[in-house]
Formats: C-alpha cells, structure tokens, sequence
C-alpha cells in the first residue's frame, strides 16, 4: 500500500507541476504554490490569504474545501499533497529520528488563524510577512526558481525563506511528516472536517485490540475499541493513508466510515 | 450517530451552495489603474495593450465586473488589491491585463 500511495503522490506531484495547462480560477485543496510557473491549480492558503487582505471571503475555496473535507477528509494530504510526498521520502533519510509533544498539532491551527487571515487582514501592505512569503512550498516552487530566472530584490527575506525551508526539511527527516502534524495551515483547515468525513478508517467488529494500528500511524492517532472510527483520539490527523488496513492481522479497518 | 448525520448534510449543502453561488453568481466592480499608468508613461515606460492606443486618446478609469473565479485567477498574480476609496483596483494599468491573463508573473 505504501508503495502504491508513493506512485500517486508522485503523480499527482507531477500532475500539478506539469503545466499542460493552468485553471488558476479553480483552487484544488492541497499545499501547491500557484506562483510555480508550470503550477496548473491555485493554492487555497494563498487565495484565502490574497482575499483576507482586500477584505474578502472567497465563498468557492471555501466550499471547495469543505466539500473535499466533509467526504474524503485529509485523504488528499495522505495521497495527493506534493509536499507530503516529500516529506515521505525526506523521513526515509537515515538520520537521527525523534518524537514530538503532542500539543504541537495545535500550532498549525495558529499558522492559520495568525498567518493565513489575521496578518493579512491587519498589516497588508505594510507586512508581507503572511504565510505564502515564508511557506516552504513556495521557496521551492516558486521563490527558488524565480530567484534563479530573475534574481532577487531581497536577499533578506529570500534568506529568510531558505532558512525555514531547511529547518522544516531537516525536522521531517527526523519526525515523519513534520509539516503536515505542525505547520500546515491547509491541514488545519482540512482537519476541522475529518471528524464528518464520509471516506475514514473505520474498524470493525473482528479487531483484536492488538494496537497495530495505533504503532503504524504516520500521525500518530489512538485507537479505540468502542466508538465510531478507527481512531478516537486525535482523529482530526488522520490522512487515510491506510496503512492501518494494510497491516491489521484480523482485516478489521474498512475505509468507508 | 444521528446528529452528526444531520450536521453532516448540513455543512455538506452550505458548502455546494456556496460554492455554486461564488462560482456562478458572485460578482466583484474592479477598476482601472490608470494612475500607475500614467506614472509609468511619464517615466518613459511605454505599455501597449493591443486596441487600447487605437480607441482611446485620453485615458479614464474604467470598470468592469469579475467573476469570483476570474477574482481568483487575478489573486494569483496579485493583481487586484483595495485602493485609499475601498475600491477594488487593479494593480496592473489596464483591466485587460487581469481577465483571462495567463498567471506568469512575467
């Protein structure tokens, strides 16, 4: 399963990058910066950003991320966000690996309310400091490339920018998936509708409480034997990635919630 | 179970329709930036737009309704941004250079 889910992301990573085309009015919910000049979809971080700082509410975004949340939930973060399958391979680095508190999952809901909205609601112009100048999509996507084919004005910020992408390359070679669990503003937002996803792990009557699941979770969710869902606690992290169904001895988790 | 079914289908049609609306009914009033572009004419920068020297000898702002999407399309480019009046203003001279403008930033 792991390696099936590796083949999609990398299609999926290619799909978005490949620029046959360019539907930049439709935002497709996953971290992919739209200033990658071969980007075909707009990112919806960035649009929510852009539209938070004219004092705007992009109804289409929105909806289309409840709609993708409220059925497949944080599906796409597990099987078709370009930036967790790099994460994926950067934790298969050998390097030294390392665990997190679990309160640092509440971060990204402050990346987002901080940085996605406030900030550009509040300081735009005077502060271009929102999550799209430090995101570490975009330094690969587009300030790199744009820096290489234009040069830079800023050096500074550009710094900047190199220094949090190697930060957060070097953490989740340590941690698997750091982003996604900490920083990502677009899971934050998918997370809130993960509870109600349609598609979801969901376990079964034959499960032997043997925890499996629990120890092969990339996002570290709980197990519990007697509710709804797989995972009880923590079930917002949850990316479908199945690797739960694939390992569990009794076959017990079924994917349609 | 039940509650959060009928929560579920809730959320669920608040979201196609605003979706549907945003996409198809939503309109935004973007205006013309003519101050940047009289401040590039005078510093010698010279903008052609195919038909806008041929039509008009003197330049005044214009308007023109955007769709949410094509809002969206504009946003990925920075084009539009509020002027001192709350007006929605394009950041490029000419409306032109918004609607239906390919993202390349170049």
């Amino acid at each position: 399963m792991e390696k099936l889910r590796l083949k999609v992301q990398l299609a999926f990573a290619a799909l978005f990058n490949i620029g046959l085309f360019q539907w930049h009015n439709i935002c497709f919910p996953v971290l992919n910066c739209h200033s990658c000049p071969t980007s075909i979809f707009a990112c919806p971080m960035g649009i929510l950003g852009q539209f938070a700082g004219i004092g705007l509410i992009p109804l289409t975004v929105i909806g289309l991320m409840a709609i993708a949340g409220l059925t497949i939930g944080r599906f796409l973060c597990g099987w078709a966000c370009p930036f967790g399958f790099v994460q994926e391979l950067l934790y298969k680095i050998p390097y030294l690996k390392f665990n997190i508190p679990s309160w640092t999952r509440f971060i990204k809901y402050g990346v987002f309310a901080g940085l996605v909205v406030a900030v550009p609601i509040y300081l735009t112009p005077e502060s271009s400091l929102y999550f799209c100048r430090l995101c570490p999509v975009g330094t690969i996507e587009s300030a790199i490339p744009w820096a290489i084919i234009n040069g830079t004005t800023n050096p500074g910020h550009l710094a900047l920018r190199l220094a949090i992408l190697f930060s957060i390359i070097i953490l989740a070679m340590g941690h698997r998936r750091f982003f996604c669990k900490v920083l990502c503003p677009l899971g934050a937002c998918l997370s809130v509708f993960n509870r109600f996803a349609v598609v979801f792990p969901e376990r079964q009557e034959t499960c032997s409480e043997c925890g499996s699941c629990n120890r092969l979770c990339p996002m570290e969710t709980t197990p519990h034997p007697k509710d709804f869902g797989v995972f009880v606690k923590k079930p917002e992290e949850c990316i479908s990635c199945l690797d739960c169904r694939e390992k569990c001895p009794t076959h017990a988790v079924k994917l349609w919630g | 179970m039940r509650i959060r079914k009928i929560f579920w289908v809730i959320i669920f049609s608040l979201s196609v329709a605003g979706t549907i609306y945003g996409a198809f009914f939503r309109e935004f009033l973007v205006y013309d930036n003519l101050e940047k572009f009289e401040k590039l004419k005078n510093v010698g920068i010279t903008i052609k737009i195919p038909g806008y020297e041929s039509t008009e000898n003197k330049f005044e702002v214009q308007s023109q309704w955007f769709t949410e999407p094509e809002v969206v399309n504009a946003m990925t480019f920075e084009g539009i941004s509020r002027y001192k009046d709350g007006k929605l203003t394009s950041n490029y001279p000419d409306l032109r250079m918004l609607k239906g403008r390919l993202p390349c930033p170049t």
